[in-house]
Formats: C-alpha cells, structure tokens, sequence
C-alpha cells in the first residue's frame, strides 16, 4: 500500500498528463466524428453569436460581388421561367399531375463561419432544424456541389465541406456517365480527386463532372468541376484531377437541397440488402 | 497574488481574441495556420505547480478547440506543450538558476533564451496537433512542412506579442 502510494506521488503529474491525455484524445476521436450531431449542438451554440457578428461584417465588404451572383441567378431563373411559360403555351390544355411529387426542396442559407486550409474543413450556416434544415443534406453554391449539412442546432447548421478528407461522394463524367469516386486529397483547396474511372474509357481535358444521383443524397447532376488533370494509376484505374467549380475562399449565400423521398429509397434498398 | 492572477486573466482573454478573432481568420495559405495562443502557456509563472499547468493547458486547449469547432485537437497538443514545459524550462535553465517569484520574460533572461524556450514549445505543440489533425501517416512531409512553416509564424508572432509587452 504504502508502495502504491510512494509511486503515486512520484507520478501523480505523469498520471494527471496521461488522464487529461486520455479524455482530450477521447473528444478527438467521437468529436469530429461525421454523424455527431451532439457535440456540434453543444459546442456550436456557444460562439455562434460571435461568429454571426464576424461574419456579418465579412459579408458587407463583400455585398458588391454577392449583388452580381444575385443578379446573375436573377437573369438565369428569369430566362427559365421564360422557357417555361413557352413550353406551356404548346400544349393545349394544363392537367393537374398527381402523381407527381416534388422531390428536391431548396432552402437558400448563408455561411457564417468557413475555413479551407485545414485537412478537414467545414462550414456553418445560419439556419438549423427551425428553418426545416436537417442533417445529410446537400449544400450547393449556385448550381455546383459545397458540401453536406452534417449537423443541425435549432438555428444553425455544420457542413462538412467537399474540402474534407473524410468526404466521398459519387461522381461521373457527364459526356459518357461513367462514375467513380471523388475525394479532396488535402492539398488544394481548387482541386479535388476522381479515382476509380477505368482506363478503357475516354475522355478529355476540361470535361464536366457531375454528381450521380446513387447515394439518395445527392440530386443527380449537380456540377462539380471540370477535369484539368489525369494519370494512370496501378490498378488500371485513372486519377483524375478535377478542378471544383464552387470557390471555397468566396462562399457567402448557398442552397440547401432536402431530399424529400430519401427515406423512401434508402428503405426500399434495405429490402434488397 | 489576486493582482497576478486578474494580470494573467487578461492575457489570456487578450490572447483567446486575438487567435480567434485574428489569427483562425487570416487564410493565408494551408501551410501557415499560426497558433499564438500558446503563448499563454508559455508566460505562466516559474514555480506554478505541474498539476495546475497541466489542467490549465487542458482548459486553455478546450477552450480554443470551442471556437474553431475541433473537439479535442487544440486540447491534446496544449496538454502535451504544458507537461513538457518544466522539463523544457530545466534543460534551457540559465546557469544561476531561474529567480524565485519571476515570470519567464525576454527582459530578464534575453532574447536567445527566450527564443529558444519559446521554439521548442511552439514545434511539440505544432507537431502534435497537425499530426492529430490529418491523422495518417502518407504524405508525411507535407503536414511535417505545414508544421515547420507554421512553427516559424507562430514563433515570430510570440516574440513580436513579447516585444509589445515589454514596451508596456
């Protein structure tokens, strides 16, 4: 006993070390975990307010360029509507469909917190569970993919970001829909990586890739970026260099797409698992 | 003693706002992500006992961790920089000895000591969170120079942060 205690008092500065230690790398490991929403919840809700402040004054120095987006996105849905209303007056009389349902909703949310030069990068936004957001949906910037809603608080939400080793996504090549995997490989936050495009199929420098629609996440066809490298690797499969189309350095105003027939897929998959 | 503890309160809110306000803000390019918070460990008194360092640098690590959104991470690496620092403070010891009573300071033992004391710490605390940070071995030579450069802001900002305090 006394021994034991003798021993104790030696270490005690070693056992307090090794216990903090332990609790710290405890945190690590659940924390920045994918599905957490708990600790996001937790910790989220304490500098938020600081957060929305910075924030707010990062957006009015940027109010010139998001008024350009703005009225980009304005003359683009403008000459959709026009398309539109052209194709309705083709057709002799309207039918209500019943049938059809909307599948995709969209929530417009803006970034209040970013960063891109981490290995794992994410994003907040300012709408959570009261705007009707929810976790595994998909964040867009303008048309092209940003990242996936991984966690929601009642008025804010974290993204995981495409800049996010941790992030898969499935994408293909639009001129020919072969797909495979995209991921960032923590070098640059322009670049991403397409892996698992056999090498049988051909393709060029400057095509889109887009997403595949497999993962009940993710609508199809949302673009990611345009191919600016490939090489062969080993097992007879490319790794393609794709340039990302969103700039993570000026994401100010996103879309959040909600899914809603994802329970419905996932659960109907689950029968044939 | 109360008067040191409220001076030593103020650096850390001075220091906590300034990494959270300025310096997980600046963006400036994936290899420098300077960290001068960890001047706070730096600057606490000689014969603080190692227990009350290590929960300090625990709380201090948590805290940072809070603002920029990765549990865990900040916690561990300040943790490791507080339980190597009176084994660090031993090795550089001057050769009379440090003063009872003092602060480790550039004033009292210079500018090379300080320098020294100071690059030690800021590389184990670095090493331990960008290693934690990608967690994986490959391509170790990049997160090493992420280390190395960021190393080099963080020491440079902490002896400018000195510099200022000494002015006052």
């Amino acid at each position: 006993m006394r021994n034991l205690l003798n021993f104790l008092a030696k270490y005690n500065n070693l056992i307090i070390f090794l216990i903090l230690e332990g609790i710290a790398l405890y945190l690590l490991s659940t924390g920045n975990n994918y599905h957490n929403t708990r600790i996001v919840k937790g910790i989220r809700g304490i500098t938020q307010g600081i957060e929305q402040r910075m924030s707010n004054t990062r957006a009015y120095f940027h109010l010139a360029e998001i008024n350009q987006a703005l009225a980009l996105e304005n003359t683009s849905l403008k000459n959709s509507i026009e398309r539109l209303v052209k194709e309705e007056d083709l057709h002799f009389f309207l039918i209500t469909d019943t049938i059809y349902q909307q599948q995709y909703v969209y929530t417009s949310a803006r970034v209040i917190d970013n960063s891109i030069y981490k290995q794992k990068n994410f994003f907040t936004l300012d709408k959570g569970t009261k705007q009707g957001l929810s976790a595994e949906m998909v964040v867009v910037s303008g048309d092209n993919a940003a990242g996936m809603i991984v966690g929601c608080s009642d008025n804010y939400s974290v993204v995981m970001s495409l800049l996010n080793i941790d992030f898969k996504l499935s994408a293909r090549l639009k001129s020919n829909g072969y797909f495979g995997s995209l991921s960032w490989d923590g070098r640059d936050y322009r670049h991403a990586v397409l892996s698992e495009i056999p090498q049988h199929v051909t393709f060029g420098i400057g095509d889109t890739i887009e997403t595949t629609g497999y993962s009940a996440v993710f609508p199809e066809g949302i673009m990611i970026g345009t191919i600016s490298d490939f090489k062969k690797t080993g097992g007879d499969f490319y790794n393609i260099e794709v340039t990302l189309a969103t700039d993570f350095k000026k994401l100010y105003y996103v879309n959040v797409i909600g899914n809603m027939k994802k329970t419905e897929q996932i659960e109907l998959e689950k029968q044939f698992e | 003693m109360i008067n040191r503890i409220l001076r030593f309160g103020l650096i850390f809110i001075l220091l906590l706002l300034l990494q959270v306000l300025l310096f997980n803000n600046i963006q400036f390019s994936r290899y420098v992500n300077p960290y001068v918070y960890l001047m706070f460990i730096l600057l606490l008194p000689f014969e603080i006992p190692a227990w009350l360092l290590l929960i300090i640098s625990f709380f201090t690590g948590l805290i940072i961790d809070l603002f920029s959104g990765t549990p865990g991470m900040h916690t561990s690496a300040t943790l490791l920089a507080g339980f190597v620092r009176p084994f660090v403070l031993r090795i550089i010891s001057p050769r009379d000895g440090y003063e009872s009573g003092a602060d480790p300071s550039m004033i009292v033992y210079g500018f090379r000591w300080f320098l020294t004391y100071t690059a030690i710490i800021v590389v184990i605390h670095h090493t331990a969170l960008f290693y934690l940070e990608v967690f994986r071995l490959t391509d170790f030579f990049r997160t090493l120079a992420r280390v190395l450069l960021s190393s080099l802001f963080s020491v440079t900002f902490i002896l400018l942060l000195e510099y200022i305090r000494k002015g006052k």
